[in-house]
């Protein structure tokens, strides 16, 4: 080494390599799994939550309750969370690259298959209560005060001029599921102009929509506080998304087409990390809790959403009006279909639609 | 050990992209540009970031000018206030960009009134990157303006050249480096902006969708892309580039360093 | 006199003409001058001032009582913590391996010193995201290192230390950036003469090059400072976003905003901003201290 370079150096090297080790000791608290397998449970165990960014309150309301009726429960015991919300396609790809979430709270199936594909999810969810869901909605039209484009049904969404705001599905789930409910009301013959069943009619609503799209945010809530802001004619969105806004100030106004999508939102144990955080049981619960009558009470009061029974969640609710047609993703071919075949494959509706409209 | 450090945080991750990128040959890259919007993502950025560099090449140089020769109650101000951008974070420059021009603000308000869109639109990109990058040429022009006698320019003038000429013929040809250098950085600087970007420009493919909130796109599994190989792919071409700018900046600076 | 009235064969002028001319070119000069102040002034104006002052009128709109209890909220506490935390251990780190690598920059000749010298300045062209993700490369599952820390139950991703590296790497430049040159300037001259005194290599260093570049180094600290605040687009994809606990004020901003809680999002922007000020203001004047030494 130069002469001038003091030897000291060296070991204030190891000091600031030692100085960052340190720092991450403070995360490997909690219980742990050892090897052979058994499982040691922490005196005060902590659970990460992995949600989608809209019921940031009721999970929020949902976390406290249970908290303190497990607290009563278990001797005191305090269960700590630790909470993050995002897109819920950016959450699954957290926890595919390393987040150590123990439930995920996603807003569509496929990203929970995305989890699945990658191991960390060993059960088969669609078989648990409700097959998993403990959200449901529909997808509608946000529009300005006194609707003056005449906003009703999914062809007015072609009207030449108009400007659409709805979500980037590369990003966001709520995107998806927009996609899905234009093409399937297409498909069941609820849209005039369109023919029922008819893939290339669905295809050429989704054209015409996609021609008036001006910007595709990175998150549904993200597209709708762009619309608040003022821009687009009409907003793609969550029905419960529209009146958490509406909650907080917002102006906008809410049309239910016709016929939509269920919107039908999973949260899932992990068991991967549930495993090795060793709280799998308590995690479970908790999930199992999101059932219960209290707990989907309260989502409908601070998440504002519908019953999960699809013909309950047809009518309307305290903040939501009723749906005429309200099919869900089963009912137009399941999500494996939708999404590598007929509307997100290669070929799909969708993915010749935008290329159409955008190219 | 200099070379440790160096290899550790900078060597080791650039690797790490190339080889994920292009571990398996071009098709990756081929891939990514394949998605939607991905060219129009790069086509869009490089447009944003050489008028950036072209705008900010003439004011920056324009400002270093009124700061170095010229004196004004106020000057030491001006020059803090062009410092301005190193310091604030770019996502609070794009906070303040939403909140004075978007379409809810007064001033804002005004301009979509008249048919003009500056939050999630290009225009507002400009904005955000001029703003991010003004420093850069000012400070890159200032040092050589400082140096320069002033007595070719006193001679210049006293021999009947206007001030245009004078500025022309006989101070450019020692800034250009300088200027030159300031520009490639503010172009290399806009490139990679995000902070900045991604409140302001709404993200809509083919139109305001810039190559690094694109790359952050190509991570989402939901990606018709090709996921986080084609994503390094894109980032490896945008770093490729940017590198070989650095590179020139930096020989264009030392060159001129060398000359005076 | 003026040159301009002695043109051979030409038509001598009057004193008159001669104090005419030099009025009218010096008033000529003036509005140019003006011309050019205004303009330069009217663009930082427009550019850098009014977005500053839309920020400080969206917050102070918010109220003092709004002001003060978004300061109490935990969020927002462990956020600024957190963001300072960060600050701190990156300046630590950048400015001690900044000035060795400088000093080698500086003093050194080796084969693709300009490769070294570029690869330096590398970070302040590189985009936020991909610096994201190639820690995401290295250290998420699958990574290249991640069995390496996984087996010592070391987490790196999506916990404090990716956050730290990321910023580590985008700060790399500044302090090393602002020393070379100083170091360049001043040559070994100092320094060889405190070795043929008898002064041992560490004395040295301390008293007489470390006090040389002190105002540079303080320069590139504050900007380094500056910058690891200010980090948004690569802590956003390393961190996991897991609130109170890998939030920095940078990701608060965005989840207020998100969670139409706009006023304190306005509120954390200008805490940052007037911090930002401050630092720049510690900027200036080190900036000026260091030309006037160096003059």
């Amino acid at each position: 080494m130069p002469r001038w370079v003091p030897s000291r150096l060296v070991p204030a090297l190891s000091l600031s390599l030692a100085l960052i080790a340190g720092a991450c000791s403070n995360n490997t608290s909690g219980g742990a799994t050892d090897a052979s397998g058994a499982c040691t449970p922490a005196e005060s165990p902590q659970i990460t939550l992995a949600a989608y960014s809209n019921p940031y309150v009721a999970y929020g309301k949902l976390i406290s309750t249970w908290q303190s009726e497990w607290k009563d429960a278990h001797d005191g015991q305090l269960v700590q969370f630790l909470t993050s919300f995002g897109g819920s396609t950016t959450q699954a790809q957290s926890i595919v690259n390393g987040l150590e979430a123990d439930i995920y709270a996603s807003s569509l199936d496929p990203d929970v298959q995305t989890v699945a594909d990658a191991g960390l999810i060993t059960h088969d969810w669609h078989s648990d209560t409700d097959g998993s869901i403990v959200q449901s909605g529909s997808v509608v039209f946000a529009i300005r005060p006194g609707n003056p484009k005449g906003i009703e049904n999914w062809d007015d969404l072609t009207q030449p001029g108009l400007q659409i705001l709805t979500p980037d599905p590369a990003q966001s789930g709520g995107a998806r599921w927009n996609i899905v409910a234009a093409y399937g009301a297409a498909m069941r013959g609820e849209v005039p102009g369109y023919e029922k069943n008819n893939p290339d009619d669905a295809e050429r609503l989704l054209e015409g929509i996609f021609r008036n799209v001006t910007v595709m945010d990175k998150s549904a809530n993200d597209s709708l506080k762009n619309f608040e802001a003022g821009n687009g004619d009409v907003a793609i969105t969550y029905d419960y998304q529209v009146a958490t806004a509406r909650a907080a100030g917002g102006e906008e106004e809410l049309v239910e087409p016709p016929s939509t999508v269920q919107i039908r939102t999973p949260t899932v144990v992990v068991d991967a990390n549930a495993t090795k955080h060793c709280v799998t049981d308590i995690a479970d619960q908790f999930v199992e809790y999101l059932h219960s009558k209290e707990a989907q009470e309260i989502f409908a009061s601070s998440a504002y959403t519908r019953p999960i029974d699809t013909a309950q969640a047809a009518r309307a609710t305290d903040y939501l009006p009723a749906v005429k047609d309200l099919f869900t993703t089963d009912d137009i071919g399941g999500w494996d279909e939708l999404v590598n075949t007929t509307v997100f494959g290669p070929d799909g509706a969708f993915t010749k639609a935008f290329q159409a409209a955008k190219g | 050990m200099a070379f440790l450090y160096l290899g550790l945080f900078i060597v080791l991750p650039v690797a790490a992209i190339l080889q994920r990128g292009f571990g398996d040959g071009l098709g990756n890259l081929r891939a990514a540009l394949d998605t939607f919007g991905a060219v129009n993502a790069l086509k869009l950025t490089i447009t944003m970031a050489a008028i950036t560099a072209v705008v900010n090449g003439i004011f920056g140089t324009l400002l270093a000018y009124v700061l170095v020769r010229m004196r004004f109650p106020g000057r030491d101000l001006l020059s803090t206030v062009v410092d301005l951008p190193f310091a604030v974070p770019t996502l609070v420059a794009g906070v303040m960009l939403v909140a004075l021009y978007g379409p809810n603000s007064a001033v804002g308000g005004w301009f979509e009134g008249h048919g003009i869109h500056i939050i999630f639109a290009p225009l507002g990109i400009l904005l955000a990157l001029l703003f991010v990058t003004l420093p850069l040429v000012v400070r890159s022009v200032m040092p050589v303006l400082l140096e320069l006698d002033p007595a070719e320019e006193e001679a210049a003038r006293v021999l009947g050249a206007g001030r245009w000429i004078t500025f022309w013929r006989v101070m450019f040809p020692a800034l250009r480096p300088a200027v030159a250098a300031g520009a490639l950085l503010a172009f290399a600087r806009s490139l990679g902006e995000f902070g900045a970007i991604v409140v302001v420009a709404g993200n809509i493919a083919n139109k305001t969708l810039t190559a690094p909130v694109f790359i952050s796109q190509l991570l989402q599994p939901g990606s018709t892309g090709g996921g986080p190989d084609a994503a390094a792919a894109v980032s490896a071409v945008l770093f490729g580039l940017a590198f070989v700018l650095v590179l020139i900046t930096e020989r264009l600076v030392s060159h001129a360093a060398r000359r005076s | 006199m003026s040159a301009i009235a002695r043109e051979p064969g030409g038509p001598s002028m009057s004193e008159e003409d001669i104090t005419r001319l030099r009025d009218r070119d010096a008033r000529r000069g003036r509005v140019v001058r003006g011309v050019m102040l205004g303009v330069s002034l009217l663009y930082v104006g427009v550019l850098l001032l009014a977005p500053l002052a839309g920020i400080v009128l969206y917050a102070l709109r918010a109220g003092i009582g709004t002001i003060s209890s978004t300061f109490q909220l935990s969020d927002v506490q462990h956020a600024f913590t957190l963001t300072f935390e960060i600050m701190l251990v990156t300046v630590v780190v950048t400015t001690f391996f900044g000035v060795v690598v400088a000093l080698v920059l500086a003093r050194d000749e080796f084969p693709g010193k300009s490769l070294v010298s570029a690869l330096v300045n590398l970070p302040l062209a590189i985009s936020p995201v991909v610096v994201g993700l190639m820690a995401v490369l290295l250290f998420g599952r699958g990574g290249w290192f991640e069995p390496f820390f996984a087996a010592r139950g070391i987490r790196i991703m999506f916990a404090l230390p990716s956050m730290i590296i990321v910023t580590i790497f985008i700060s790399i430049p500044f302090v090393i950036r602002e020393v070379v040159p100083v170091l360049e300037e001043l040559g070994m001259e100092e320094e060889q003469a405190a070795w043929t005194l008898g002064a041992s290599r560490l004395q040295t260093f301390f008293r007489i090059t470390l006090r040389n570049i002190r105002w540079g180094l303080l320069y590139g600290i504050a900007l380094s400072a500056a910058r690891a605040i200010g980090e948004v687009g690569a802590v956003l994809i390393v961190s996991g976003l897991l609130q109170g606990q890998t939030e920095t004020a940078t990701l608060y901003i965005l989840r207020a905003f998100d969670q139409y809680q706009d006023q304190q999002g306005y509120i954390v922007a200008l805490t940052l901003a007037a911090f930002s000020i401050v630092l720049l203001i510690g900027i200036e004047t080190f900036k000026r201290r260091r030309t006037s030494r160096t003059a």
